[in-house]
């Protein structure tokens, strides 16, 4: 395309654009790029933790396609209304407009899978793809963050209450070794904190069947503590009670993991350990709450903590172990009410193999397995199970990282916005007094910005508000068709600009 | 005001000598090659002429070149020819053909038009420089595999491929190797006999001659089906009345490439290092796209940060230097290149894409003026870019 498609007032703006640039102490800020951008409440990987893209600010990390944390240059919120694509995979669903990029591949349609087939060949066909042109089947990644961080000794810094008289002392440095992980992930199965002014004290809850794991758990609170756990067993209930009558380390514990079920987590420094500690962590964890076939064979873990869920598909992955989560809806069996939880599966003869002699288990594996799901450099590479299409009329979100230009949800990599505009108003008795702007784009989408600054420049809000798309492209002597859409965002930053200076004015009144 | 050509790679100005060596076809010897007649016969010989001079630089037999209407026509005959011909294996596992993912469109349209047909194309990947992976390619092939296209060398980036490796894979198991030369012809010497290549398509239009005239060199005893019918001009291969003085030009351009090309090469490529030198040099955040080393003599590909190719090539243009772009800004469909996406270039990256191709007719003092404006318009479209990173 040549400079002979534009009008000579499209040049006239591309070559001299009018009132192009910031204004720091700008009444109102608009900004819109390509429509790349996923609802409020997709989930992104922070570091460490899951959460809501509409609470990350500026500064904050974020997980990349590198399998590594970088920071936040900037936010973007906007409204849509249109189609939003859903993408799911083993790992979980990600919302998002139809333009934004995935980091993934489409699968040769002919493609089968193997039992030797080498896998690598194919990771080579990692691209940047249009959420809208993924199908059903076609390979998508996510990053698993590797990093080892080891931390040996653990301080309890939690003072003894005055009114606790009965607390045995306990060592005020924990070492975090094999014992303490494991130990952990027994409390984050099984654990229980209650602290109330008479009564501070912890449980682990086990089957009454579970005479191994609890004899084991007992021994860690010994060798870790130094204490001797109480047991109560209750028949009619089929239940076994572990009790720690200590207050420090019921607050220790308290600290630690979070304070009810919903909310549990592990803490950050757990998450980077050496891979051999984090195994620990991982027995505890299934042994308190897991559930094992060895003839299916198949190994799952049920949890109502999206955040553990979450993490303990990192822990998972991280050893190579290959995770499957599913949302189990929130029921009611034999009149006790289930919520909302994650099964957190794990099948397969690779993954099985290293999750059984994690757990000392020997499922019966079966001698060859395909699988169309595999680890390379530090990337899942996992097929898409469904997409949709569905409405959406509402705030959507986007990020710009710095050097990646990506970020993870729960199930994806996505790239941050590409090309846009931002406009900057300055505001004196309802008009505007001052104008600028910045754009990325072609030589019409950098002229249509240049004379929307020329056309509000010193209208009131309200007719600034209502200059249109058209009459932006008029004012330019027309635009050629195959720009009309994709350069001429201009009345819309502007548009968002306003909106920006109306809730400003709104907060502070 | 002054314009410089760097867009050679699109297409080149006809050379004087072409033009003379083409005019008399006009009006004076304006006959049919099929005609008996002596108009006839004048043409007849020029075509043959032309045929020789084609052949000579490919080392070719002057039999195995036949006359096309352009490197488009060439590449659909080549791949269309050898897959009719092929029909009955159409439902075979495959892969029919293999080729690879940075084709010019005149391939990957082609292949994708005979996938609809029921033949099973596989596309290899490239590594980061546009180099496809001779592993890949081998694992590729079966026993229904007979048809390998690989370009010489890449329109957008330059890259030259591992053709003579090519060639000894297709030839050691018994397939058919055609390769797009379009932009390598009168750049690199070719060989058709050494590098083991049964089908090759050439264009006039780059090599300094006219447009709408290209050849297809087609290894003796290779068999194709036609995909033009009629007066069976061309062994019954391409129908149509010869197009003679383009036939003639493209002849005369072929002739002069060879003679000119230790020169040309010499002369072109110290102009385009030292282009390329000064931009990495001069410019923060730009970058080489394709190959540092395996790449066209006149080929320089730079990427930009945060700045869009098409307001680059706009901007360069109200200067006088004519380039071209791979953002998706300047493209029909408004998609990226799928070469710098098969490279693995993001799309806001290919966004940032500059291509600028020289020829014989640029000079030092261009290369300067290029090199003393394009820091300049890079630098005020950053400012303009919200992208770019705040002083």
């Amino acid at each position: 395309m040549c400079a002979a498609i534009y009008s000579e007032k499209v040049m006239e703006h591309f070559r001299n654009p009018k009132n192009m640039g910031e204004i720091k102490d700008a009444d109102g800020v608009g900004t819109v790029g390509n429509p790349v951008c996923v609802l409020p409440e997709t989930n992104i990987v922070g570091n460490p933790n899951l959460t809501s893209i509409s609470s990350f600010n500026i500064g904050d990390k974020v997980l990349s396609h590198d399998s590594k944390f970088h920071e936040i240059t900037r936010r973007f919120r906007r409204n849509y209304s249109g189609n939003i694509i859903m993408i799911k995979n083993r790992l979980g669903r990600t919302f998002l407009t139809p333009d934004h990029l995935v980091y993934g591949f489409k699968l040769p349609e002919d493609y089968a899978y193997y039992y030797t087939r080498n896998k690598k060949k194919l990771s080579n066909q990692l691209s940047w793809w249009h959420a809208e042109h993924f199908e059903k089947r076609d390979i998508i990644t996510y990053p698993i963050p590797m990093d080892i961080k080891d931390i040996e000794y653990l301080k309890i810094d939690i003072l003894k209450s005055d009114h606790d008289f009965r607390s045995k002392k306990i060592p005020l440095k924990i070492k975090v070794d094999k014992n303490f992980m494991c130990f952990s992930g027994y409390f984050l199965s099984e654990g229980n904190t209650r602290i109330q002014k008479s009564k501070t004290y912890t449980t682990l809850t086990f089957n009454i069947k579970e005479d191994e794991y609890i004899q084991d758990c007992l021994n860690l609170i010994k060798k870790v503590f130094g204490l001797d756990a109480k047991v109560e067993r209750r028949g009619k209930r089929k239940t076994v009670y572990i009790q720690i009558y200590n207050t420090h380390v019921t607050r220790f514990l308290r600290e630690l993991f979070g304070s009810n079920v919903e909310e549990k987590r592990i803490p950050d420094f757990m998450m980077l350990l050496p891979l051999e500690k984090q195994a620990e962590l991982i027995r505890g964890l299934w042994y308190g709450d897991g559930y094992i076939d060895i003839e299916k064979p198949r190994a799952s873990y049920s949890t109502i903590s999206k955040q553990l869920a979450n993490q303990i598909k990192i822990l998972l992955l991280r050893q190579g172990i290959i995770p499957s989560i599913y949302e189990e809806k929130p029921r009611s069996i034999n009149h006790v009410n289930h919520r909302k939880a994650y099964r957190i599966y794990v099948l397969g003869k690779p993954s099985l193999k290293k999750l059984g002699s994690i757990l000392n288990v020997k499922f019966k594996l079966k001698k060859k397995t395909i699988s169309n799901t595999w680890i390379d450099n530090g990337l899942l590479f996992t097929p898409i199970t469904k997409v949709e299409k569905i409405e959406y009329n509402g705030p959507v979100y986007n990020l710009e990282v710095e050097s990646t230009h990506s970020y993870t949800t729960e199930s994806l990599i996505l790239h941050n916005c590409g090309d846009m505009m931002t406009i900057y108003i300055k505001v004196k008795d309802n008009r505007i007094a001052d104008i600028k702007f910045k754009t990325f784009g072609c030589a019409a989408a950098i002229a249509t910005s240049s004379m929307i600054t020329e056309l509000a420049k010193g209208k009131t809000i309200e007719e600034a508000e209502k200059i249109t798309r058209d009459d932006v492209a008029n004012e330019l002597d027309g635009l050629p068709p195959i720009k009309m859409h994709c350069s001429n965002l201009a009345a819309d930053a502007l548009k968002e600009a306003i909106k920006d200076y109306r809730n400003r004015k709104k907060s502070s009144e | 005001m002054k314009r410089i050509y760097l867009d050679h790679a699109a297409t080149t100005p006809v050379d004087k000598e072409v033009i003379e060596a083409m005019l008399p076809y006009f009006s004076e010897y304006y006959g049919n090659a099929s005609s008996l007649h002596s108009f006839g016969k004048e043409a007849y010989e020029a075509l043959e002429k032309s045929r020789e001079q084609v052949a000579r630089i490919l080392n070719a037999e002057n039999k195995e070149i036949l006359f096309t209407s352009g490197g488009t026509e060439s590449d659909n005959l080549a791949l269309k020819g050898v897959a009719y011909k092929n029909r009955d294996k159409i439902n075979t596992k495959g892969p029919h053909i293999i080729t690879s993912s940075i084709e010019h469109p005149a391939v990957l349209e082609t292949c994708k038009n005979l996938e609809k047909e029921g033949f099973k194309i596989k596309y290899l990947s490239v590594n980061k420089y546009g180099v496809v992976d001779l592993d890949e390619l081998l694992e590729s092939i079966t026993k229904d595999t007979f048809l390998i296209s690989i370009m010489f060398a890449n329109n957008e980036i330059g890259t030259i491929q591992p053709i003579e490796e090519i060639g000894k894979i297709a030839r050691e198991n018994d397939i058919i190797f055609h390769t797009d030369a379009i932009q390598a012809i009168g750049k690199i010497p070719i060989d058709v006999k050494k590098l083991n290549i049964d089908m090759l398509s050439i264009s006039s239009h780059k090599i300094y001659g006219p447009k709408g005239v290209g050849a297809l060199f087609i290894r003796k005893n290779l068999n194709i089906k036609p995909i033009v019918n009629g007066g069976g001009h061309e062994r019954g291969l391409r129908s149509g009345t010869e197009n003679i003085p383009g036939i003639v030009g493209l002849g005369k351009a072929c002739e002069l490439s060879m003679e000119r090309l230790d020169r040309d090469t010499r002369y072109i490529m110290g102009l385009r290092d030292k282009l390329i030198k000064g931009v990495l040099e001069n410019i923060e955040e730009s970058y080489l796209n394709g190959h540092p080393k395996d790449r066209l003599v006149n080929n320089a590909h730079f990427r930009f940060t945060a700045i869009e190719g098409e307001s680059l090539l706009i901007s360069l243009d109200e200067k006088g230097i004519a380039a071209s772009t791979g953002s998706a800004c300047s493209s029909k469909k408004l998609q990226p290149s799928h070469v710098l996406l098969a490279i693995g270039l993001t799309p806001v990256d290919a966004h940032g894409s500059l291509r600028l191709t020289l020829g014989r007719g640029n000079n030092k003092e261009e290369i300067d003026y290029v090199l003393q404006v394009l820091p300049e318009v890079v630098t005020k479209l950053r400012e303009i870019s919200p992208l770019w990173k705040r002083s």
